[in-house]
């Protein structure tokens, strides 16, 4: 009786701690390393489903309430603990790139992350895929990029990625280049809270493409770039008001890149909406 | 002739904790022949395991030698002519009676036919036979004595050590042991075993020595011990249920008187002081020097 | 020897504590499911949680049968019945360690399939980009093997010289957690990183690192899991390495029990 009556609380209280708390405190990963003895690769896999689980849990919760913001440092530290006991776990590589690049743009740290496993994974195409990817489209290192692509290229031996350098890695391909990305990713992808994560943001860019090519058949016409969305849809460029699956509202830039007030990510939109505009 | 057991100036000195000694052993010098049964008497913690134990290898003399069959009982091989029986002994307990005596008889390198029949022959011997196929786990304490028993009789050795054979037996199985000691003693077979019950010596052995506080105090043939023992005779004759007590010196005249009487002596049981007094002076003097 | 060895073997297969550990065999059913939540390597997790159970259950059964196996048998008074036959005492004490040995093996052999067909099922399920290595899979399993009956070796060792359980179970967790890590120290206190660190200290981890036994020159499995060729020499070597490293280890313990008086 008196256990049914502590479990509900305690349960709640363990639901409601701080996220930090809940990823728990991560010992030394050399510490780690060296007490695991023979079974590194175990607790390295257990520190990233412990991360991934974390999210899993989280993602709903951010989807549906729009809480507090995950701690992407506390899982950042887990998974570069990770993959110092096991550098060779995919997961961990996949999972830093799949998430903390998007959400939290801690590109370089996820480059670090993409660089170490090359060292190890010399045979898998994904590694410089990712790393390609964000050369190119979070940092614009284009030459940088086409490297990565290129040696993605030889690795898989598929001629899609060695071409990609081409096609894309420039300023106005950013957002043709993420659908491929996306659209690689979201097929073998089979966490289901990461593909849900990608199939919305490949949504958003699929619209983001629309309006852009909304905009440059606008430019064709009228000679000039339309100044918002709504002059878009006035002059029947677009049917009709798009959508953001994040929930924010789009707009046009005063160079005519499309913005949006969720910039991508749940929850902020909201936030947005109560800055005095 | 090889003696049996040849013990010579054997000391042995345990080192326990705290620098404590105990001097077990102090200088023992034994002989044992061939075709003799020997019983090694003395009080608890005189010494008899000790002997035993260092005539089996288990532990290092301090100092002396020993042999048994007229090998050093430092080498194994010295221990293929024994059949050792520990006080207390304890077997292999997931082991059923027969895979056990198979084991032991295994490591004597018994050929398997052999073993199969002695296996048989020694169960029932020893009224195992019907307990063969369970596990000693389950053994009352006199069924593995029996076991032990069996164990040292598998392989026909010459030479039987045997540490308190008697404990935790009933009287049935006491019997059985000193029958046992007795056809092995008309085998030629040489036991030596120790106890600390002067009945059992008495019964069955030709010798024995006395040994209290690691000091060999007396070795001598059991006959002489009865014969200079009996205080008396008891003589039973036809018609009369009461015996009658005869002084040694008047047996002879006795003995005549009642033939002449016409009464038939059916009878005549000698009435010792016995072992037991002897056994016990021998103890009473060690005890009455020591203080000096 | 070989009877006692037999008989010690037969003396495992007999305890209860044996059988209960093989209800471990049962968790290996959960490994599909687990590794099925890994989002790109599903097979190289069951791969690292099958190898992670064989090894723990090796380790468990041999740190428990290892440091209890001689002790039982002083301890019991069954070394009174045994030692008095005529065997020597070496005899006994490698038919003893053998016997472990032949367990930790059938262990091994009954917990093989039900690992690869774990593996199997999952590789299955979500096929692997790069094709389970089996006989790596094999290699890296006998290895462990061979390690855990280096670490019974130590145990024996530990046993010879002990008159309770308590020095060779835990000597024995002990040498097997500083032999697993006695590597990456050893490394680290050759690296820049430790140049702060006296001579002295470095002379110590020197030494420890050449007297305990290196465990982790026997763990294979990033080999295993990520199907990563292996060295053939690295093989030999670590497998010389065990031969040698046994046989000193219980050439020791021979000597030591050899003057061991059973009291
Ligand atoms: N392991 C030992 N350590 C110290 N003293 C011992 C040890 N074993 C026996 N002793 C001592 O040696 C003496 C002889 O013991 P033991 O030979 O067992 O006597 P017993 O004649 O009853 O068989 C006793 O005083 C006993 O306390
Ligand atoms: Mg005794």
């Amino acid at each position: 009786m008196a256990f049914v009556l502590v479990m509900a609380p305690l349960s709640r209280h363990l639901h409601d701690r701080p996220l930090f708390e809940r990823l728990g405190h991560v010992p030394q990963p050399e510490v780690l390393k060296a007490v695991s003895a023979d079974q590194a690769q175990a607790v390295g896999a257990a520190m990233v489903m412990k991360v991934m689980i974390y999210f899993g849990g989280l993602s709903d919760e951010t989807m549906n309430r729009q809480k507090t913001p995950p701690d992407y440092p506390a899982m950042y530290r887990v998974i570069s603990g990770a993959v110092k006991l096991d550098p060779y776990n995919m997961d961990a590589y996949y999972f830093a790139q799949a998430v903390l690049v998007w959400d939290v743009r801690k590109v370089d740290l996820a480059n670090d992350l993409l660089d170490y496993g090359m060292k190890y994974r010399t045979w898998d195409w994904y590694l410089p895929f990712f790393a390609g990817f964000n050369n190119a489209y979070f940092l614009k290192d284009y030459v940088k990029a086409a490297e990565y692509y290129r040696s993605a290229g030889e690795l898989s031996g598929s001629n899609l990625y060695k071409s990609l350098a081409g096609r894309y890695l420039q300023e106005s391909g950013r957002t043709g280049l993420a659908i491929v990305y996306l659209s690689t990713l979201v097929k073998s992808e089979k966490n289901e809270a990461i593909r849900k994560s990608y199939e919305v943001r490949l949504k958003a860019y699929r619209v983001v493409q629309i309006i852009e090519q909304a905009r440059d058949l606008f430019q064709v016409n009228h000679g000039r770039l339309p100044s918002t969305i709504d002059e878009l849809i006035q002059e029947r460029f677009l049917s009709a008001v798009p959508v953001d699956p994040y929930g924010g509202r789009f707009s046009l830039s005063p160079k005519g890149e499309v913005r949006t007030s969720s910039n991508f990510v749940f929850g902020r939109a909201k936030n947005d909406e109560r800055k005095p505009e | 002739m090889i003696n049996a057991i040849e013990i010579t100036e054997l000391m042995k000195t345990y080192r326990g904790k705290r620098m404590t000694r105990v001097e077990a052993l102090q200088g023992i010098s034994l002989k044992v022949c061939a075709g003799e049964v020997f019983g090694f008497l003395g009080p608890n913690g005189a010494g008899k395991s000790t002997t035993i134990k260092i005539l089996m290898g288990l532990i290092r003399s301090t100092s002396g030698t020993a042999s048994v069959s007229g090998l050093d009982v430092n080498r194994p091989e010295s221990r293929r002519f024994i059949g050792y029986l520990p006080e207390n002994p304890s077997f292999y307990d997931y082991l059923t009676a027969e895979e056990y005596l198979r084991f032991v008889g295994g490591c004597f390198g018994m050929p398997g036919s052999l073993l199969s029949r002695k296996t048989e022959e020694y169960l029932k011997l020893l009224d195992l036979w019907d307990a063969r196929k369970r596990p000693i786990r389950g053994f009352s304490k006199g069924m593995v004595q029996r076991l032990g028993l069996a164990q040292t009789l598998l392989h026909d050795p010459d030479v039987y050590i045997l540490d308190e054979p008697m404990s935790g037996l009933d009287p049935v199985g006491r019997a059985l042991v000193k029958e046992i000691m007795l056809d092995l003693k008309r085998r030629g077979k040489c036991v030596f075993f120790s106890t600390h019950i002067t009945a059992d010596v008495e019964a069955v052995c030709d010798r024995l020595a006395v040994i209290v506080g690691g000091v060999i105090r007396k070795v001598q043939r059991v006959d002489e011990i009865m014969a200079q023992g009996v205080e008396a005779y008891r003589v039973h004759c036809t018609d009369d249920d009461q015996a009658l007590r005869v002084e040694p010196a008047a047996l002879r005249e006795t003995l005549a008187k009642l033939e002449q009487g016409g009464r038939k002596v059916t009878l005549v049981e000698p009435i010792r002081a016995g072992l037991e007094r002897f056994f016990l002076d021998v103890v009473k003097e060690c005890a009455a020097e020591k203080p000096v | 020897m070989y009877v006692i060895a037999l008989t010690t073997l037969r003396g495992y297969l007999r305890d209860k504590i044996a059988w209960s550990v093989l209800l471990v065999a049962i968790l290996f059913c959960g490994v599909p499911f687990t590794a099925s939540l890994s989002m790109r390597q599903v097979t190289e997790l069951s791969l690292t949680l099958s190898l992670s159970l064989v090894s723990f259950v090796l380790l468990v059964l041999s740190v428990f049968f290892g440091g209890t196996s001689l002790w039982k048998d002083i301890e019991r008074r069954y070394t009174f019945s045994v030692i008095s036959l005529p065997i020597s005492r070496s005899k006994y004490l490698l038919g003893k360690f053998f016997g472990t040995a032949a367990f930790l093996t059938l262990i091994t052999l009954f917990l093989i399939p039900v690992a690869l067909a774990a593996v199997y099922v999952a590789s299955h399920i979500n096929p692997p980009d790069r094709p389970v290595l089996w006989a790596t899979v094999l290699i890296c399993i006998g290895f462990d093997l061979m390690k855990y009956i280096l670490l019974v070796a130590c145990a024996f060792l530990f046993s010879t010289v002990s008159t309770s359980f308590f020095l060779p179970i835990f000597g024995a967790i002990l040498t097997f957690f500083a032999g697993s890590m006695s590597q990456q120290v050893f490394d680290y206190i050759h690296s820049d990183a430790a140049r702060a660190l006296s001579p002295t200290t470095k002379l110590v981890a020197t030494f420890v690192y050449y007297v305990i036994p290196n465990f982790s020159a026997f763990n294979l499995n990033l080999n295993a899991v990520y199907a990563l060729p292996l060295s053939l020499q690295g093989v030999l070597l670590t497998a010389s390495y065990f031969v040698a490293g046994v046989s000193l280890l219980l050439a020791l313990a021979c000597l030591l029990f050899n003057r061991r008086e059973m009291n």
